[in-house]
């Protein structure tokens, strides 16, 4: 049995981000509609931390996870829409620019429920008491609009997972899970893994950051 | 001169009569606004309670407005002021077939509020401290129970 050439494409915290992200989303829904508010809240603060650890290991991770590796300018865009420009090593032009807006509504959903309250005023976010009643009221609204949206760019991701699987014949979810896809004709210079230490960086900078943001802000 | 009159008078009934079709309409309005009040006020006391330094002269009067709605609360819900009124409310009906029922969350209501508003009159947060949880227990219960789901 001959083994295909394999190539690495995502670092182990990339692929954790990732499938923690697949796990609380939803449990932010179902903890919402089964009124645990307190696990809402509690959850909601351990997604402010991967987010923010995803933002920093944008800036000093592993080649595929960096925003200047795949944030792409309208015309490189285009140009993949097209059909030309090689294949990319991790997120193509377009799916880098979807990475961008998932991890923006993440964020604004998260830095919404901080100061949101519910009607009765018995549950409210970390930072709910810097505000007035009626403002954390509309933010709580604004916070269920961004569901919304949130679901809708979910949908997308989804779809394009089924339209490169079924039309393009490329498998995307288990190079997400093991890491690596098979080696293509192309491929420009593999992953380049970052050192153990810039995790640790980014984890304390990512923890640090949330603890100041829920406890001392 | 005759047919103005009856004009008019045809007119002033279908007024009166448009009117009474939700004569329940303000009732539900003022009692959401003093819902929201109350929450407000929850809010503002959990705020300062949180603080470092919990300021009575906020706590006060937020407490003295739980108290005086406590009071009020049974009068909010007059007959016909339920889910048959036409104005969207989420007062079940329950709340008029079950009255007792009603009456005894309403008097929970205001036992727990005259203790907070009697705590912070008192000048004691540490007591305000401690019958905050009574009072969003009888609100949540209350709701539980007498309230339908928001969707």
């Amino acid at each position: 049995m001959s083994r295909e050439p394999r190539v690495r494409v995502w670092d182990l915290p990339v692929r954790l981000f990732h499938w923690a992200i697949v796990l609380l989303v939803p449990a932010m829904w179902a903890t919402h509609e089964i009124e645990r508010m307190d696990l809402h809240i509690l959850l909601g603060q351990i997604l402010l931390g991967l987010v923010l650890f995803r933002m920093i290991w944008g800036l000093i991770g592993s080649s595929t996870a960096r925003f200047a590796g795949f944030v792409r300018g309208p015309r490189t865009v285009a140009r993949y829409l097209r059909g030309r420009g090689g294949p990319a090593l991790g997120h193509n032009p377009l799916g880098g620019w979807s990475v961008v807006a998932m991890l923006l509504l993440l964020l604004t959903q998260i830095g919404l429920g901080l100061f949101a309250i519910d009607e009765d005023a018995l549950h409210e976010g970390p930072l709910s008491y810097l505000v007035s009643y009626e403002t954390a009221r509309i933010l709580a609204h604004r916070h269920e609009t961004i569901f919304y949206l949130l679901v809708a760019l979910i949908a997308v991701h989804i779809a394009a997972i089924l339209y490169y699987r079924l039309v393009r014949h490329d498998k995307l979810v288990g190079p997400m899970i093991t890491g690596t896809r098979k080696a293509a004709a192309g491929d420009d210079a593999a992953m380049t893994p970052a050192p153990l230490w810039r995790f640790l960086v980014a984890a304390g900078l990512a923890v640090g950051g949330t603890l100041a943001i829920v406890r001392w802000l | 001169m005759k047919h103005i009159l009856l004009g008019a008078a045809a007119l002033a009934a279908i007024a009166t009569a448009a009117y009474a079709q939700r004569p329940a309409a303000p009732v539900i309005q003022q009692r959401q606004a003093n819902y929201k009040q109350m929450a407000a006020a929850v809010k503002g006391i959990n705020d300062q309670l949180r603080s470092g330094s919990p300021d009575l002269a906020a706590i006060r009067p937020r407490a003295a407005l739980l108290a005086n709605y406590g009071v009020q609360v049974l009068r909010w819900f007059p007959r016909g002021s339920g889910p048959q009124a036409g104005t969207r409310t989420r007062a079940r009906p329950e709340i008029w077939s079950d009255w007792a029922g009603f009456e005894r969350a309403g008097a929970r209501l205001l036992v727990a509020a005259r203790a907070v508003n009697r705590a912070a009159q008192g000048g004691d947060i540490a007591a305000v401290r401690a019958a905050m949880p009574a009072l969003t227990r009888a609100c949540s219960g209350c709701h539980d129970d007498y309230r339908a789901p928001e969707h």
